[in-house]
């Protein structure tokens, strides 16, 4: 069991280390090339993980959809640290990528009811921005419909 | 979770989808939370937290009742 746990963990970093490094969620090969596992025991970690609520899996490719804070896939919420960019799955997660990167990063959103552009910028380790969180789906159902909170 | 200019613009969200309002949070509340989630998620130790210790990480920072509890409130009496 240690052995997988290991694995699950090794996916893990691996998978948020490649999205830092390159701007995009890496597929299960992508995974497998730099640890030198194959494919389907990449595949088999996805599920665990996914299962554990670490990352969301598409439901169609079983691929990682959500690498929370990252998105595999484009979202109003843009968060760009120099010449880097990513997606966030909403504003918690936006913020969380400055944290998890370690850096200042610039997050381009909109207000949720209006559609007006925001920008919240965090530098030296604070928060610069107007606006206030709204959390629409109470934490304890987040994970009930997690693509829609 | 999405951002809003005012209350004003969460509350009119909230109103035009016939939705309860939920919690809600300044931006440096926000920014302290995702620090403390996300900043130790690179790291091998890391694990994901259990419900008592996200409630903690809640309580902490302030946000407390319905929109941040993960588990059932205590029986009274």
């Amino acid at each position: 069991m240690t052995g997988i746990a290991d694995r699950d963990g090794g996916v893990r970093i691996s998978v948020l280390r490649q999205t830092i490094d390159r701007g995009a969620v890496p597929t299960a090969a992508g995974v497998a090339a730099a640890l030198g596992l194959s494919r389907q025991d990449v595949l088999a970690s996805f599920e665990r993980l996914g299962a554990d609520h670490v990352f969301v899996l598409d439901p169609r490719t079983r691929e990682v959809l959500m690498a929370n804070p990252f998105s595999a896939v484009p979202t109003p919420f843009v968060v760009r640290s120099g010449q880097r960019q990513w997606w966030g799955n909403c504003i918690w997660d936006a913020l969380g990528i400055p944290a998890i990167i370690a850096a200042d990063a610039e997050i381009d959103c909109a207000c949720g009811d209006c559609g007006e552009p925001m920008t919240v910028a965090v530098r030296d380790g604070a928060v610069a921005g107007e606006g206030i969180i709204h959390i629409g789906v109470p934490f304890g159902h987040w994970w009930d419909d997690i693509v829609y909170t | 979770m999405l951002l809003f200019r005012s209350e004003e613009h969460s509350e009119r969200w909230c109103e035009a989808r016939g939705i309860a309002p939920g919690g809600t949070m300044t931006l440096a509340t926000g920014w302290r939370l995702a620090h403390t989630w996300y900043h130790d998620k690179l790291e091998p130790g890391w694990r994901r937290r259990s419900a008592e210790e996200a409630e903690a990480v809640f309580a902490e920072l302030g946000l407390t009742g319905e929109a941040w509890r993960l588990r059932p409130p205590p029986v009274q009496g």
